[in-house]
């Protein structure tokens, strides 16, 4: 059996699937394809554990200007890296870091990283970028087609099951949560963030002369110095404040602004069309809803069918409800939001929920209902 | 729910290939054979494990591998030339191992970057933007003006060549230099 044909069909499969045209007559013949022998399946096991341990890589792209990528060896520069070359064999550490890299300490690597990366990173120009692209395309013959959609240094984004960390330049700090996008845009008279999808978390640097604000699809968040958290939902905006007030301010169509709505610390408000809802609680409580700051869900007598969609916002492994008598379970805690198998066990343990793990999804049903 | 196979094969097995590696080009004549073993060992040991699961994996895929390479030499009647030694060997260097070598989490992405880095140009170019700019293959392929399936070629060609690195511990720019190696190391009796 010659390993490296084996390879090269598994990581041929692999990188189909991870595109876009993957349908289920594929899924079919992939996994008969793994059927026909182990070394298949050893060799998906191989390639598929690196691809997912890639996505670590993120970390290198923070504080990188999108479109443009550093020359090799870029990172050893970084006082984070440490001195010289990586080494090859990796040095003994204490304690016994699982093979599976902990997500919470992900994140602290990636802020450290963005924070640590000098300013003189020696990315090449976008030419160079081109040059690379113009010899891309000499492969297939369309030579003038090549172009730069997203190059914009103004826009952010983070991965889902990622957060991400941006200083802005005038003092302020935004914390994307998973799969989310911001677009920044500081002016003279405003500091202007477009929520392009997903949640953030703003610490306003105090500056009376230029508002802050954060538009979803038709609010508009205004804050001078202080902190809260913008959800877009696919209806609805939830804005939640812990610390100064801020206004919610609706957009109507043409342009002209709505009713204001005042949001003074503790507040949650889920705005919609038909209105600003806010609900007044504690500080404290209002805190819970920013439990993805630390890398959690907090879940306080949520029905399951909730959670779910909040697992699902922080998750490549979609979860499913495939039996409606479970969806109302009201269930409470902290979980890490990464974790879907923690969560998944502790319903199957403590809860009359049978999990069935089919690859890219977990089924849930009804233990008295099994599928 | 307990880890599938797979995952439990990831975790307790891959975790081991650069020992197993460095094992098994210390004690085998032609290292070209190593890719071939290393399957072959992982197949035994995937499969022993869909039956009942090892208690103690380490022990269990050098083992394996132990006693691939005495089955092997015993059958191809190979002969060992030099210093290369003998099926004696085999019993002693497995006591020998090096100790656990766990990475932290900061050692991995140092690993994983230096790999990244040795991609050749155009593959790393998709890379990066695959999987640092998390773009989807088909905005990798607008961005870069080339046909789709260019780009999951690259991925494809990335997906090999990351795993060769980071789980082998090979230098990618030295996995073409081995298929030149010298097989004079060899002869068949």
């Amino acid at each position: 059996m010659d390993s490296a044909q084996i390879e090269r069909e598994a990581a041929d499969w692999l990188a189909k699937r991870d595109g876009g045209d993957w349908n289920e007559a594929d899924e079919r013949a992939f996994a008969d394809w793994q059927d026909q022998s182990t070394a298949h399946r050893v060799a998906v096991v191989r390639i598929k554990t690196i691809w997912q341990k890639a996505d670590r890589l993120q970390a290198l792209g923070a504080g990188v200007p999108r479109g443009q990528i550093p020359a090799p060896g870029s990172w050893h520069l970084s006082p984070f890296f440490g001195h010289g070359k990586p080494p090859t064999q990796p040095a003994p550490a204490e304690g016994s870091a699982s093979f599976d890299s902990d997500e919470v300490e992900e994140t602290a690597a990636h802020a450290a990283l963005y924070r640590a990366r000098p300013k003189k990173t020696t990315a090449p120009p976008l030419v160079a970028l081109r040059a690379v692209a113009a010899a891309l395309v000499l492969g297939v013959g369309a030579a003038s087609a090549w172009y730069f959609t997203t190059h914009d240094p103004n826009a952010y984004r983070s991965a889902i099951g990622y957060t991400k960390v941006v200083s802005l330049a005038d003092g302020s700090t935004v914390t994307l949560n998973t799969n989310s996008a911001i677009h920044v845009a500081l002016m003279a008279t405003e500091r202007r963030v477009d929520l392009v999808r997903g949640e953030a978390f703003f610490e306003v640097a105090k500056d009376p002369k230029r508002p802050f604000v954060v538009s979803t699809a038709n609010k508009r968040i205004v804050a001078v110095g202080t902190k809260f958290s913008v959800f877009r939902g696919d209806l609805d905006t939830r804005v939640v404040v812990t610390e100064g007030q801020v206004k919610v301010e609706e957009v109507q169509s043409g342009g002209s602004m709505g009713p204001v709505t005042q949001l003074p610390a503790g507040s949650v408000a889920q705005a919609g069309s038909a209105g600003v809802l806010v609900k007044h609680s504690s500080v404290a409580e209002a805190e819970t809803y920013m439990s993805w700051r630390s890398g959690y869900i907090a879940l306080r007598d949520t029905a399951l069918a909730d959670a779910v969609e909040e697992f699902n916002r922080y998750n490549q492994k979609q979860l499913v409800i495939a039996d409606p008598s479970i969806a109302q379970i009201r269930i409470g805690g902290n979980l890490r939001a990464t974790n879907v198998e923690a969560f998944v066990r502790v319903l199957d343990e403590g809860f009359a929920v049978h999990a069935e793990d089919q690859g890219n999804r977990i089924v849930l049903t009804g233990k008295a209902n099994p599928r | 729910m307990n880890d599938t196979l797979e995952q439990w094969f990831a975790r307790e097995i891959l975790a081991h290939e650069q020992s197993l590696v460095r094992y098994l080009t210390r004690i085998w004549p032609n290292r070209d054979d190593v890719p071939d073993l290393r399957q072959e060992i992982y197949i035994r040991v995937f499969e022993s494990a869909q039956k009942s699961r090892p208690e103690l994996p380490k022990s269990f895929l050098f083992t394996t591998a132990r006693h691939l390479m005495t089955d092997r030499l015993r059958r191809s009647r190979i002969i060992f030339i030099g210093a290369r030694g003998d099926l004696d060997e085999l019993n002693v260097l497995v006591d020998e191992l090096s100790p656990e070598h766990h990475m932290t989490s900061i050692q991995e992405l140092q690993q994983l970057a230096h790999a990244f880095d040795g991609l050749p140009t155009q593959c790393r170019t998709v890379m990066w933007l695959r999987k640092v700019e998390q773009l989807s293959q088909k905005e990798v392929a607008a961005q870069l003006g080339v046909h789709e399936k260019a780009v999951e070629k690259q991925v494809a060609r990335g997906m090999r060549l990351l795993t060769a690195a980071v789980l082998a511990g090979n230098e990618i720019a030295a996995l073409n230099e081995q298929l030149d190696a010298s097989k004079s190391e060899i002869e068949h009796g």
